[in-house]
């Protein structure tokens, strides 16, 4: 469960003054739910997840993982969530083996655990073949592969992907949509952003829309429809931004 | 903290730089191959050398215009030199010589003195920046004195005395020093630079790759993300990059041991017999350790601060050049280990080593040295794990620095970082092109000092910049309650600081030569009125200009009284001495308090010129006979000066401070 409350993260510009990246947002995702953060590139996507991951600290609101306080207990919520995104990288001098324990470790899991859990995610995922090569020699689908794995490796209720898609040819993006079904069918809260309208509509049960770092919409695919009246996710997002900009000149106007 | 997460980080840590083909290449394998290499080639290859050297001989030109017994017999013992060939000197040697077809030209000449004994010159040219040149001067020497001898010998005969007494007087050397001792010596000088420097390097490659390395490849992300807490995987990193740098000093050492020891055996001679000092070796290796503590905090606060490994790299060099001139400490035989040397990091190190080879060193310089590196070490490792808890200096991004951007924002022209780079360039303007400005003529020189390097550059930026300086500078006209009471702070203020100079001095004497140069500014042949204009108008100005008009706008960030803090250190630095960066600190407070309390920098010109001038009025005026009840001499102020000083100065201080509120700074 995600439950995130009147987030604000800002960053010091040069002039002095300060960038709101995320400006007031709330949304919460539930366990067995896919939620679809959306918005376009620089919307606020990645630092709503880095918050949520406890990379950065809020400045002000707060959010909570299973219940544990993002800012209060970031250690417990590290524990509860597994973070993925499509441009990490990985320790190409290492085997997918090693990795994995690496990290296994790190999340305080016994050998044996670990063992248990690479053998039983290399079959599912098909990487026997390349479990003990070294990182470097895979190529960017098995290499995903290895990054699934890792990020689920200590069994997270909370699974958060940021654009887990970006950059991967479309046979290797299938096997990561695929995996957050698998996530969702296993009864974790999945949490993951996109800029593709397509992805948002094939896996999300709920789609929250931010734009300029603020929230637009939040409801199931339906709902969205039904409120601007429009079929194709790519109208529904533009009605939003326009009834966005629309209020903003509205307000700038009273001034 | 969990023991387990920093075993795991650093397990990891090993595991991925055994894998990596050139840490493990210029950790280990470099050394065990380069010692054998250098101790061995080089050793064979110089005496090869030498050998080829002594048989290419020399061709020489000798002209004899004497040309009598004694200077036939003086050219036959050159004569008998190996490899030498000689020509008779006529009018294409010159030629010759300067083609470098012959190598010296040999003249002999006599003369008379008063006592009619005819006395013998021999000239030689030659080149002794070329190695044949060396070597050829030493053989003529050793021949001419050889012959010189015989043909004095006969002359003694002739004259029926004794030819021993050529011998009356002779040393005999006795060399009590053991060869262990010389080879300690030999050892201490190059040993302790090696291995800083060795320790240094080994230490880097690793550094940069632990954090920037991970930021460039995108796996710290998931590190941050994990579990681990943020000092866990600091200090695994912390310990990998210590191991490898002690590795890397072991294989260096062990390798440097052998080779050592295989040279000694085969020179034979003075070393034979000599034992390597083993134990010494065990120390050096022990006494590393703090110190690679050190750097490896030092540069893994770099490599976390760095955005990729490039930067991380161009940021360690100049740890590394510091490093290398504090290390080349042992080279220098004056400098003495004591407890003050314990406490400078490198420095330190440097000099245990060097007593340590040398067999004499005293545990309280080892503890001292040993405690002052930890200290710095952990908040080495403090700093570290800040900037690892800081999101800002983990996902920084590029800046835009392009002179556009900077025209369009004035904020982004005055920050720190620019503040200190304009501050270090007119550093070295002040350095090099003002030390050669003054030498001619002090007075010119100073005046050119003061408007071309301090005030130009800083109008000239302003302008450049598109920015008002009127406004930067705070050029605004102060309010006359201000104005009349600054002399009743820089009076007193000047003596204060005057007061303090003669403390320091009494604890840390000034060198004399350093009071004459001081001393030139007031020799001045000029009329009164012109020395004030040089000494104290134009630094009251320009000075002003820069330090508190231009450089308290890269510093405003955090509070007034840090910028003010900020701008006293460097108006003290740029003064360029020692001796008075306290009273001149303290100088700098008071100015930068005045123009930023005020925001009117000419109640700061005003108080710096009267600083100036009142140095100038004491010593013009010191013979004068009112002047015995404030000095007790020279410039040297009464103590009880300070009492009423002070009384005036906080008084005087207190009023401004309520007269200059304004609603900004209330």
């Amino acid at each position: 469960m995600i439950e995130v409350m009147n987030l604000v993260k800002g960053f010091p510009k040069k002039d002095g003054s300060t960038y709101y990246a995320v400006n007031d947002v709330s949304f919460e995702a539930r366990d067995g739910e896919i939620v679809c953060l959306l918005g376009v590139n620089g919307a606020g996507k990645t630092t709503t997840m880095r918050i949520l991951s406890t990379v950065f600290k809020p400045i002000s609101g707060t959010a909570r993982i299973q219940g544990w306080d993002i800012v209060k207990d970031p250690q417990k919520v590290r524990e509860n969530l597994g973070f993925l995104s499509g441009d990490t990288g990985l320790y190409n001098r290492l085997r997918p083996r090693e990795f994995i324990t690496y990290f296994g470790r790190l999340y305080g899991l016994e050998q044996r655990q670990i063992n248990q859990r690479i053998d039983e995610m290399a079959d599912l995922l098909d990487m026997k073949d390349f479990m003990d090569k070294k990182i470097d020699l895979l190529s960017s689908g098995m290499k995903q592969k290895v990054s699934i794995v890792r990020s689920i490796i200590h069994d997270p209720p909370v699974m958060i992907f940021d654009e887990p898609t970006s950059g991967l040819d479309i046979l290797t993006a299938r096997n990561i949509v695929s995996f957050i079904r698998s996530c969702k069918e296993r009864g974790k809260c999945v949490l993951f952003s996109t800029h593709i309208m397509r992805e948002a509509e094939r896996l999300a049960d709920r789609i929250v829309m931010i734009h300029k770092g603020q929230l637009l919409a939040n409801g199931t695919l339906d709902d969205l429809r039904a409120e601007s009246g429009a079929s194709d996710l790519d109208d529904v997002f533009v009605f939003y931004v326009n009834r966005q900009n629309q209020d903003m000149e509205l307000k700038h106007n009273e001034f | 903290m969990s023991f387990r997460n920093i075993i795991t980080v650093y397990r990891k840590e090993l595991l991925e730089m055994l894998r990596d083909k050139r840490t493990l290449f210029t950790t280990i394998l470099l050394p065990i191959i380069l010692y054998p290499l250098i101790f061995v080639g080089f050793s064979s290859l110089m005496s090869r050398q030498s050998v080829k050297l002594e048989e290419k001989g020399a061709t020489i030109a000798i002209a004899d215009s004497v040309n009598n017994d004694t200077s036939r017999e003086l050219i036959k013992g050159l004569e008998g030199i190996e490899f030498f060939k000689y020509l008779p000197y006529n009018a294409a040697s010159e030629q010759l010589f300067a083609e470098k077809e012959i190598q010296a030209i040999v003249s002999i000449t006599d003369s008379l003195g008063e006592d009619q004994l005819r006395s013998y010159k021999i000239g030689v040219r030659f080149d002794k920046s070329d190695e044949q040149g060396q070597m050829l001067i030493g053989k003529i020497n050793r021949s001419i004195n050889d012959s010189e001898k015989k043909v004095v010998e006969q002359e003694l005969r002739r004259s029926g005395l004794n030819p021993n007494l050529l011998n009356m007087v002779r040393i005999a050397e006795f060399d009590v020093s053991t060869a262990q001792k010389k080879l300690g010596t030999i050892l201490g000088m190059i040993l302790p630079y090696l291995l800083i420097i060795l320790l240094l390097s080994g230490a880097s490659v690793v550094a940069a790759d632990l954090v920037a390395g991970e930021k460039e490849r995108r796996t710290l992300e998931t590190l941050l993300v994990s579990s681990a807490q943020r000092t866990e995987i600091v200090v695994g990193k912390y310990l990998t990059i210590i191991t490898i740098a002690m590795v890397n000093v072991l294989v260096n050492l062990v390798s440097l041991f052998f080779s050592a020891k295989y040279m000694a055996s085969q020179s034979g001679l003075e070393t034979a017999g000599v034992s390597l000092p083993l134990n010494s070796f065990l120390i050096l290796f022990l006494a590393l350790i703090p110190l690679a503590t050190l750097f490896a905090a030092i540069l893994l606060s770099i490599s976390t601060f760095s955005r990729n490994m490039k930067e991380a790299r161009s940021y360690e060099q100049p740890l590394l050049t510091v490093s290398m001139l504090l290390a080349m400490i042992s080279f220098f035989p004056a400098f003495e280990f004591n407890n003050l040397m314990a406490l400078i990091p490198i420095i330190n190190i440097s000099l245990l080593f060097k007593a340590v080879m040398i067999g004499d060193f005293q545990i309280s310089h080892l503890l001292i040295t040993i405690g002052s590196t930890l200290v710095l070490d952990v908040l080495a490792i403090w700093a570290t794990i800040k900037l690892f808890n800081s999101e800002g200096v983990l996902f920084r991004t590029e800046d835009d620095s392009s002179i556009k951007s900077i025209r369009s924002n004035k904020r982004s022209f005055f920050n720190p970082y620019n503040g200190l780079v304009f501050f270090v360039i007119a550093l070295v303007l002040l350095f090099y092109l003002g030390g050669s400005m003054q030498k001619q003529d002090l007075a010119k020189g100073l005046v050119q000092t003061q408007i071309l390097l301090i005030a130009l550059p800083v109008l000239l930026t302003l302008r450049l910049l598109k920015q008002n300086s009127k406004e930067v500078l705070r050029l605004k006209a102060p309010r006359l309650k201000e104005i009349i009471l600054v002399p009743f702070m820089a009076i007193p203020a000047a003596i204060l600081v005057s007061l303090l100079s003669q403390l320091i001095d009494h604890f840390f004497p000034f060198p004399s030569e350093y009071l004459e140069q001081l001393g030139r500014l007031f020799q001045m042949k000029m009329p009164l009125w012109q020395q004030f204009l040089v000494i104290a108008v134009a630094p009251g100005i320009c000075e002003e200009l820069m330090f508190r008009g231009f450089f308290p706008r890269f510093f405003e960030g955090k509070s007034k009284s840090t910028t003010v803090w900020i701008t006293a250190l460097l108006f003290a630095a740029f003064h360029l001495d020692p001796f008075r960066f306290v009273p001149v600190f303290f100088l700098g407070l008071l100015l930068g308090y005045l123009t930023i309390r005020s925001g009117s920098i000419y109640n700061s010109m005003l108080s710096h010129t009267i600083n100036n001038g009142l140095a100038l009025v004491l010593v013009s005026f010191a013979d004068k006979p009112w002047m015995k009840y404030l000095s007790s001499g020279g410039d040297a102020l009464r103590i009880w000066l300070a009492i009423p000083a002070l009384i005036i100065f906080s008084g005087a201080l207190y009023l401004f401070h309520r007269v200059s509120k304004t609603e900004e700074n209330s």
